[in-house]
């Protein structure tokens, strides 16, 4: 299950060979595009060649279809994957500030490199400046501080913004795409017209654009992720797997792997939000049980090798959250035997499992304070 | 320049390519393609130890001063890998060669100071933006991030609000 790296499947040590190796497909693919040329790229600008658009809206959209079917096939967890995140006017600024150096030097960073190393003097002194613009911005961090960290919106998705599926957003993208891909060439047909060898040999856009239309129409009428995923699971299995005892996970365990600083079993904690922040256990995510079954956890749940183990303060509310997981289809979740209180007033020694500040807290609740339920 | 054109590879299949690329990226690693992050590793390094009192004063270079050292990263790798990629094809496609891109209009002189200017601009957007038209726009697409797509909007938006005021320095 993919993102390989972070997943643990391919040795983190690989991560930079990987790096190499992409980067060498990145650069190959931008110098044989002919994108390593300032006169090329800056055609997008005055219509005499639109090759920018062409490589860059196909990657774009490519990409794009790649990871959402990989999505929806449940075969890369997307809580793994970088969403850029937004800053609202920093974004729009340096968009602005890199549209004037777009203009002005021809080329962006990643062109620029290439282009620098075929031999392109003016390239070279565009990725000096690259250097020297992002020593200005070091220079003035602090007085760019308000507007390069303020209005943070979160990881938000476009579509979101806009305010309509994702699906959706992504057809639309495609034939914004491919509607471009067609305008822009009879826009560079009528620049270029004097050189009628340029229009015999310009490049058909048919076969991959609607082959990926077709893909997101695909996409679009696919039955809802929650439908063709929501396995439910019969009580009798549940049944059987409480009666032999199979939900529990034994304290000890649990002790052990915090310890250790192991992490094979994931901990949730089903208590409140208000609960979680006076303290938990380490590492352990925040799930009340009422959002158990919210659409942002399904990933959560349906991916990753570990085991998840619900607890609460008694056994209770994970009782309930494991009943609920259970029967919405999520595989190898349990319940923490006796819950914190159990874990407090059994389990744990004088010995530092946490780090004082979180232990004392931890102390107070439970012990001094009173154990709840 | 146009007896070279068709030997470029086909911009819809290089665009394919760029996408199984990028896409590779995510699958493996979990974060798109960039190309600006690998200067600020560049410059932090270059100021952190050339002028390392100069740097410890500000925030921008804390990274620098913090355990593994910025060049070590994963996007310098992947920055090298850009260079010898795009040496290996520009060899192979016999593209070499010192040149100067310019328009028709425009002396060498005064494109190499809009081509440092250029770089200047993008260098110092890519900070506000936390990425280049690689890390902020194109996967920032890929992944349908609001940032990202806006950004991008930006870029070339604004680019093509203000070509005509530039246009001497390409047609």
């Amino acid at each position: 299950m993919a993102p390989l790296i972070p997943q643990g499947i391919i040795n983190p040590e690989l991560n930079l060979f990987f790096a190499l190796m992409l980067g060498v497909g990145f650069g190959y693919v931008l110098e044989q595009a002919g994108l390593s040329s300032a006169q090329k790229l800056a055609g997008v600008f005055y219509g005499y060649d639109f090759v920018v658009l062409r490589v860059f809206f196909t990657a774009g959209i490519t990409a794009m279809t790649g990871l959402l079917f990989m999505n929806y096939l449940g075969w890369i967890d997307m809580g793994l994957v970088y969403i850029n995140p937004t800053f609202l006017y920093s974004a729009i600024t340096g968009g602005a500030i890199m549209g004037f150096g777009f203009i002005l030097g021809g080329y962006c960073p990643g062109t620029g490199i290439v282009a620098a190393v075929t031999g392109k003097i003016d390239a070279m002194l565009f990725v000096l400046g690259i250097l020297i613009g992002i020593f200005i911005f070091g220079h003035f961090f602090e007085a760019f501080d308000g507007l390069y960290t303020g209005h943070f919106l979160g990881n938000i998705f476009v579509y979101d913004s806009i305010g309509i599926s994702r699906s959706w957003f992504a057809v639309l993208l495609i034939a914004v795409a491919i509607t471009a891909f067609i305008i822009t060439q009879m826009i560079e047909d009528r620049v270029n017209r004097a050189e009628a060898s340029l229009i015999s040999s310009r490049p058909s856009y048919f076969m991959p654009s609607f082959l990926i239309l077709a893909l997101g129409i695909i996409y679009l009428f696919l039955p809802p992720e929650r439908a063709s995923s929501f396995r439910e699971k019969p009580p009798e299995k549940i049944w059987e797997n409480v009666i032999a005892g199979k939900h529990m996970v034994c304290p000890l365990k649990v002790v052990n792997q915090i310890k250790n600083g192991q992490d094979q079993l994931k901990l949730i904690d089903v208590r409140s939000h208000e609960e979680f922040g006076e303290f938990s256990l380490p590492g352990a995510v925040n799930i009340p049980v009422e959002e158990v079954l919210n659409s942002r956890w399904r990933e959560f749940f349906r991916n990753g090798k570990r085991e998840k183990v619900f607890f609460g303060n008694g056994a209770g509310k994970a009782a309930e959250a494991y009943i609920t997981a259970s029967r919405a289809g999520y595989e190898r979740v349990f319940i923490l035997e006796g819950g914190l209180n159990r874990l407090f007033t059994e389990v744990f020694t004088d010995e530092g499992i946490f780090d004082t500040d979180n232990r004392k807290q931890a102390r107070q609740f439970f012990l001094d304070g009173g154990v709840k339920r | 320049m146009n007896k070279n054109q068709s030997s470029y590879m086909n911009p819809y299949l290089a665009g394919f390519l760029l996408g199984m690329v990028l896409l590779a990226s995510f699958v493996i690693t979990g974060r798109g393609l960039g190309a600006s992050g690998a200067a600020k590793s560049l410059v932090l390094s270059v100021v952190g130890s050339s002028a390392p009192e100069y740097a410890s004063s500000s925030a921008f270079y804390a990274d620098f001063f913090s355990g593994t050292g910025p060049m070590s990263s994963w996007i310098v790798f992947l920055t090298a890998g850009l260079i010898l990629g795009g040496f290996l094809s520009g060899a192979l496609g016999s593209r070499l060669g010192f040149k100067t891109e310019r328009g028709p209009r425009i002396r060498v002189a005064a494109r190499l100071w809009f081509a440092l200017a250029g770089g200047l601009l993008f260098g110092l957007g890519a900070q506000f933006a936390r990425g280049c038209t690689s890390g902020a726009a194109l996967s920032g697409m890929a992944v349908l991030s609001t940032g990202g797509m806006l950004t991008m909007a930006m870029i070339f938006g604004t680019g093509y609000l203000i070509a005509y005021f530039f246009r001497k320095l390409w047609i």
